[in-house]
């Protein structure tokens, strides 16, 4: 059968890529495996393997073309169009739905591969062939996701060439045997759309850089690999410390932009929540930057090179945990954002795999890796950097842990809930390291290889030491901060970024290409303490001071109505108006200041919005208003969407059942039933009503005793029944009443009531905190990228020479 | 004893102190019934909303209210002092945390699992479709 319309051959041509490419990366394993063994074989296998590896890359392009053709056209034959895209989706945000679903952002992260193996086919020299062995079998392992083939009746991979009639859950349904199906069956008009919180600009790049940081830990992890099996233990921190440079940069500026995504648009009030797929990103960060740290104390002394494989092995393989994580569907009940399940099995075979094989091999070759028996100088940069990374190592393990509890659970058959408060349990956990990881940030710069004077060391900090300690307590004061263990960790990191700077202008004088490791120390200094003091500090505004019970409190919530001003924290608020623009319907609220001789001084306006979204549900997403030193945040709760008709002002139905003589009390108000009366025009010959009229006298009463009445009526004519809506009115309140059923067994009536959209002021219910310093938190962000960078630049050129 | 060692002792006990630091903390999936033993006292309780009953917000009272039933179908009303979250009544499980009282199950915060949200229902329905 010829179905009518579709367009099979961009996903045939699709599909046979996504063949090609599986073929071509098993092949390039195998061949640089090859010329990876000695010379006179790397000359023999080495072109075929590269050239498998580019049709490898040309295949995943096209794969990508394709899906881009698929999106762009709208051709929502497809599933992975039909679920991600929809007609109204601007174009820059079908790059979004790119990645929105599993296929795509493993394609995003097999393509950030590819780039990189090209990168490293150009730079490796002598260890490409080894290297590029590794990054191949990762390549047939990551395009094995995508592949959607059925092997001995199981799945291997999804494909995102799946036409929706093919799906599992649709076959054999008898829409899917119409050759028209694409014409009558009206869900295929539009595409169900882009996620509403995905509409975002962070989500255009956020997504790219965070995989690109994902790839960029491979890089390390296959010269660790190629070196445990080549026997070379030495030579490869070399060539692997810059691209650890890389990583740490790209994959911590993915992060913070996760971060700042989740605060511009999430209306969870902050950028960090420590949710799972939050930390399982940052673990491997962490753990790549003590690993860098260890790399860097065996390039000057050649020591502690066990720990820094370990290291570097254990961040990729942390990638692909979390990949295991946020995308089987194991986490469940306890992430707000994970992927739904499907590809489990293969992911946690995956996951075994690559655990075994590695930690295998380092295990292997532990013995053989040199290793040095004698103890460090306490007073030596090493030292202190080891204990560094040790201390990172178990913050890492920490947060690992606990997000693990869904994992524990399935693996011990326990039923453990989530920690109640889980966000103050990471935080009383991480504040410890945090404290003992900025100290060692301030000082290590100071201490020497070997020994150290410490004489001379007291002598350098002390300026550092003084300056930070007074400038600790004078923003303490701004915000009374003065929790022992928080102050402490305030004090440390402005130390850190001062010592850094102090370092930098005084022992460096200044130079700039040295800069590196004391601008991305300041910056990450900035990070933690615009963290601490923004998250710390953070005030809820909004919020009254009720408490329900201890820690509890009843109301952080405001209700504004339209055109009043409300108190609210040091400012006065308006909600002036809503517009809808597009499908964002959005909220005016101006901000006044109480000036001393009582008049009100405007000082901004915040626009939070809901988008609406039919299929998905509406979205709020909150407005933020940035100051040098703080920011106020607000975002809606509670907005009535529902545009109401001009023709038909009236709204809240309730249905009220009354007897004649009864009264119920209808909003504030007592409505009597006072008579029905029943107007009959009877066929005499066969004593049939032909038509009836009957009449309710309805008696409004409000708290002061003042009453009207109005008449509503119910008419039967020509068996066709029809009512006459009553309209009552009490000052300034309107009703309408609708007499719309008898019910002669009860003896009742029943009046449906309407009230007028008039009667109650619009409201919106509001949030508003405002988050003390949480620039510090960007500006460090930057600033880590930036000094990451120069350092990482500064080692590839040591690498040359 | 060498520093290594001692490092390593130190290791060790820090990272033993995390492992049993979840089992500590970790709360438990209870009833309501075991809930209202202990009345007051903080529990995590998961739910089905019962979509049949009223789900009553009054954003003037900053209250949401609504019944649900736990693991043994035993339902109680649960009081929310929050704003309604989006999409609620599309949502089947609710993870509650909260204590019991004498009129119900007063919860701190509420997590709610939609099926609609990143799993689409990908299933066309027959009776959607309108023949010409």
């Amino acid at each position: 059968m010829e179905y009518i319309g579709e367009h099979t051959l961009v996903g045939t041509i699709g599909q046979a890529f996504i063949s090609i490419a599986f073929v071509a990366a098993l092949l390039a394993a195998f061949s640089f495996y090859k010329a990876s063994k000695n010379e006179t074989l790397k000359a023999e296998w080495l072109p075929l393997a590269r050239g498998a590896f580019y049709t490898h890359g040309l295949s995943i392009i096209g794969i990508i073309a394709c899906m881009f053709i698929m999106i762009y056209n709208h051709y929502f034959e497809y599933q992975y169009v039909w679920q991600h895209s929809s007609r109204s989706l601007p174009t820059h945000y079908m790059i979004s739905c790119f990645w929105e679903g599993q296929e795509g952002s493993f394609l995003l992260w097999i393509f950030w591969n590819i780039l990189l193996g090209l990168l490293l086919i150009k730079k490796a020299k002598n260890w490409e062939a080894p290297v590029l062995t590794v990054v191949s079998a990762i390549q047939v392992f990551l395009s094995s996701m995508i592949m959607g083939v059925y092997l001995l009746g199981i799945k291997i991979g999804t494909s995102p060439f799946v036409l929706v009639r093919n799906l599992d859950e649709n076959i054999g349904l008898p829409w899917t045997e119409m050759a028209n199906y694409l014409q009558i069956v009206p869900q295929f008009m539009d595409g169900r759309g882009l996620n509403p919180l995905l509409q975002n600009y962070w989500m255009v790049i956020h997504p790219p850089i965070l995989f690109l940081g994902f790839a960029l830990t491979m890089i390390p992890f296959c010269y660790a690999i190629s070196a445990l099996w080549k026997k070379q233990y030495a030579k490869w921190v070399r060539e692997a410390l810059p691209w650890t440079y890389a990583g740490i940069m790209v994959l911590g500026t993915g992060i913070l932009m996760g971060g700042a995504w989740a605060y511009e648009a999430l209306s969870f009030g902050g950028f960090w929540a420590w949710d799972p797929v939050e930390n399982s990103s940052l673990v491997p960060w962490i753990i790549l930057v003590a690993a860098a740290h260890l790399m860097l104390i065996f390039k000057a002394r050649k020591i502690a090179l066990r720990s820094t494989f370990a290291l570097t092995l254990l961040a990729f393989l942390l990638v692909i945990y979390s990949t295991y994580l946020t995308r089987s569907g194991v986490l469940g009940d306890t992430s707000v954002h994970a992927f739904a399940g499907g590809l489990d099995y293969q992911l946690l075979i995956y996951l075994i795999s690559f655990v075994v094989f590695s930690i295998g091999l380092f295990l292997i070759r532990l013995k053989n890796i040199p290793h040095l028996e004698k103890d460090e100088d306490s007073s030596s940069r090493e030292f202190w950097m080891f204990i560094g990374s040790i201390v990172l190592f178990v913050s890492a393990f920490q947060i690992t842990w606990f997000t693990s509890l869904p994992v524990i659970n399935k693996v011990l058959g326990t039923q453990m809930a989530p920690p109640l408060d889980a966000i103050a349990l990471y935080n009383s956990w991480q504040t410890p390291f945090a404290v003992i990881i900025i100290l060692l940030v301030g000082v290590a710069q100071y201490l020497s290889y070997r020994k150290t004077d410490l004489k001379k060391f007291l002598k350098q900090i002390t300026l550092s030491l003084i300056i930070s300690a007074v400038l600790a307590v004078l923003i303490a004061y701004t915000v009374q901060m003065w929790q022992p263990l928080l102050l402490i960790l305030l004090w440390a990191t402005l130390f850190a970024a001062i010592a850094n700077f102090e370092y930098w202008r005084k022992i460096l004088k200044g130079k700039w290409n040295l800069s590196g490791s004391s601008i991305a120390h300041i910056g990450f200094a900035l990070v933690i303490m615009g963290a601490l003091l923004s998250n710390a500090n953070k005030n809820i505004i909004s919020s009254n001071d009720g408490f329900i019970a201890k820690d509890f409190p009843s109301n952080e919530n405001i209700l504004l109505e339209k055109g009043d001003t409300t108190a609210m924290g040091s400012y006065f608020v308006l909600y002036k108006s809503d517009t809808l623009i597009g499908i964002n319907k959005t909220y005016e609220v101006e901000y006044f200041s109480l000036k001393k001789d009582g008049t009100f001084e405007y000082q901004f306006t915040l626009n939070p919005f809901i988008q609406l979204n039919d299929i998905m549900g509406n979205v709020a997403e909150p407005a933020t208003e940035h100051f040098a030193l703080y920011d106020v945040y607000t975002h809606l709760t509670y907005a009535d969407v529902d545009e109401h008709d001009d023709n038909n002002p009236y709204h809240r139905e309730s249905i009220i059942n009354i007897k004649q003589g009864d009264s119920v009390i209808y909003s504030k108000h007592f409505l009597y039933l006072d008579s029905l009366l029943v107007n009959a025009n009877t066929n005499l010959e066969s004593d049939k009503a032909l038509d009836v009229m009957l009449i309710a006298k309805l008696k409004m009463q409000n708290m002061q005793g003042e009453y009207s009445t109005t008449d509503a009526i119910y008419a039967v004519k020509n068996n066709i029944a029809q009512s006459f809506p009553a309209y009552l009115e009490d000052g300034a309140l309107k009703y309408k009443f609708i007499f719309s059923e008898v019910n002669p067994e009860a003896g009742s009536i029943q009046i449906k009531a309407y009230e007028h959209i008039d009667n109650e002021k619009p409201f919106i219910v509001m949030k508003a905190i405002i988050f003390p310093y949480i620039n510090l938190l960007w500006i460090g962000t930057i600033l880590m990228a930036v000094g990451t960078f120069i350092a990482m630049l500064q080692l590839f050129k040591q690498t040359k020479s | 004893m060498k520093k290594t060692e001692i490092i390593l002792i130190l290791l060790v006990a820090v990272i033993i102190g995390v492992v049993l630091s979840l089992t500590y903390n970790a709360s438990t999936y209870i009833t309501f019934a075991d809930a209202e033993k202990r009345m007051g006292k903080e529990f995590t309780v998961i739910g089905e909303l019962n979509k049949e009953k009223e789900i009553l917000f009054e954003p003037r009272l900053n209250l949401l209210t609504f019944y649900a039933a736990d693991s043994l179908n035993n339902e109680r009303k649960v009081y929310y002092h929050d704003s309604k979250p989006q999409d609620f009544e599309r949502s089947e499980k609710i993870t509650m945390t909260g204590f019991s009282t004498d009129s119900g199950f007063t919860a701190n915060t509420i997590l709610m699992k939609c099926p609609s949200k990143y799993n689409e229902q990908q299933y066309i329905e027959q009776d959607t479709i309108t023949l010409p």
